[in-house]
């Protein structure tokens, strides 16, 4: 019997919630804005909607994982977001349980596990 | 505190009702652009008197909403879209939220404008909107929490939950039991009583759900669950434990018997006889020996009931504790056996001594018949229960290498 197409959909959003943060923290290392954020996301393949993005980039302002300020930018006033000196460290933690994660679950898909 | 939010909700009520949401989110935009850019210049956080000047060189918020509202272009889709979002978010954070949202949904309909190579039609943007999500959805998403019961407490709600509906649920119909016993209709007071235990029941998950839901909106501290030991589980589990609906109905009859035995609650016991005569059916002398044997055992029997519907797991411990309940029981029986008659029968009207013998000798034959078949019945359970336990305590064999 094929797969429930709503059971592939449920575990690819389980496994994409924790990877999007991931990703989010990474590109702020440098300083953006949303929508900037958004489209250079999308460019790399990771896409995430603006409903998801927005509330996120705000939990992680009051976690105190980024900064945010406002500026004026092509006429018009944006909200700029860069990772903070704790952001910058979570994201070193997070990436290195990122590629331990990662080196074992390709051993596993490749068969090369136990 | 945010003395840039107090000044915008003074602008705010002075711009024309259209453009208020998205005018008063640019001009909060606005004016956190400019607070910022007077703390990267002083290079710390800037005082409330500082910020309270920079507000008053904007002016007086009348003259403010008259010189922004001109300038209000935004399509009427967004405003109202906005709106939307604004009104169900926390009022502390609602402007810079929609502040935020009007630059990334503008900055997204212009880049659908550069792709056409013209302006957006109301179509168009709607789409854009719709790309951003339900208002609903997109001002959840900014409420903090995302679990009413999150994963954390949510096994534990279910747990807390069965006790309370079943404890409710066991008593309701127990009250209402009592009631119907000693009532001229206990139909009707059976089904109020059924009402009653749903009600119960409604109560009982009420209450919990909000406990449940006050624990995850408050973070109630968690750490005494991480502190459990495997060595206190229950093991060897003797056979599958009761169900809560047997735990339950099975307190609720333990309740009946130990108020009727202390006579909280009396039964009717006068007895219709032949030619419209009637008399009065009493417990002998003999089951005044038995008084304290037999309400030592039932609270006894109540406590193990109760443990059965909290801690549903029936361990060697709880196997023994049914032997002795029942063979305590059957002691109790005997006694009663050897003390016949078990009835006092007292003439009210109209009956003659020959017509009180008989009737006096049929009543102590049904309740030595009921006493009989509930010694086989606990006779048998006993020997099922020793059966069990024998079974439960046999080697399970080696493991083969």
């Amino acid at each position: 019997m094929p797969i429930a197409g709503d059971i592939v959909d449920a575990l690819r959003l389980e496994l994409r919630r924790g990877t999007l943060i991931l990703a989010v923290l990474g590109t702020l290392r440098t300083e953006k804005y949303g929508y900037t954020l958004k489209t250079e996301l999308g460019a790399l393949g990771i896409e995430i909607d603006e409903g998801a993005l927005y509330p996120m980039l705000r939990r992680l302002e009051t976690q105190g994982l980024l900064t945010s300020e406002w500026r004026e930018d092509a006429k018009r006033q944006k909200r700029f977001y860069r990772l903070s000196a704790d952001g910058a460290l979570a994201l070193d933690e997070l990436a290195t349980t990122w590629r331990a994660m990662n080196g074992a679950l390709s051993d596993i898909l490749e068969g090369r596990g136990s | 505190m945010n003395p840039v939010w107090d000044y915008v909700k003074k602008v705010e009520p002075h711009l024309p009702a259209g453009q208020r949401t998205l005018t008063a989110g640019a001009l909060y935009a606005q004016l956190k652009a400019k607070k910022d850019a007077l703390e990267k210049s002083l290079g710390r956080k800037a005082s409330d008197a500082e910020i309270a000047d920079m507000l008053r060189e904007e002016g007086e918020p009348q003259d403010v909403a008259a010189r922004i509202a001109g300038n209000a272009r935004e399509p009427e889709l967004v405003t109202r879209y906005l709106a939307s979002i604004q009104r169900r978010l926390p009022p502390e954070s609602a402007l810079d939220v929609s502040a935020e949202l009007r630059e990334a949904i503008l900055s997204a309909i212009e880049a659908k404008e550069d792709a056409l190579g013209r302006a957006a039609n109301a179509d168009e943007i709607g789409q854009v909107l719709k790309e951003f999500g339900h208002p609903v959805v997109v001002a959840a998403r900014y409420g903090g929490g995302d679990y009413v019961i999150g994963p954390k407490y949510y096994p534990w709600f279910w747990y807390v939950q069965r006790i309370a509906v079943g404890a409710a649920l066991a008593i309701a119909f127990g009250v209402s039991a009592l009631r119907a016993l000693g009532s001229e209709e206990p139909m009707r007071v059976v089904m109020r009583g059924l009402n009653g235990a749903i009600e119960a029941g409604v109560w009982a998950f009420g209450v919990v759900t909000i406990l449940f839901v006050l624990a995850e909106r408050f973070k109630f501290d968690m750490g005494w669950a991480d502190k459990w030991d495997p060595k206190h589980l229950p093991r060897d589990q003797v056979r599958q434990p009761k169900g809560l609906l047997e735990s339950g109905l099975t307190v609720a009859f333990d309740v009946v018997f130990l108020l009727w035995w202390v006579k909280i609650v009396q039964f009717p016991n006068e007895l219709p006889m032949r030619d419209g005569a009637s008399a009065v059916v009493t417990f002998a002398p003999g089951w005044e020996a038995v008084y304290w044997p037999v309400l030592i055992l039932s609270v006894g029997v109540l406590l193990v009931h109760l443990m059965d519907l909290v801690r549903p797991a029936w361990t060697p411990l709880r196997s023994v504790l049914s032997i002795v309940g029942h063979a305590a029981g059957l002691g109790v029986l005997w006694v009663l056996f050897r003390a016949q008659p078990l009835v006092v029968v007292t003439p009210i009207s109209g009956a003659d001594a020959g017509e009180i013998e008989r009737v006096t000798r049929v009543v102590d034959n049904v309740i030595s018949i009921s006493l009989g078949v509930a010694a086989l019945v606990w006779a048998v359970t006993i020997g099922i229960e020793v059966w069990r336990l024998w079974k439960a305590a046999r080697p399970m064999g080696r493991v083969a290498a």
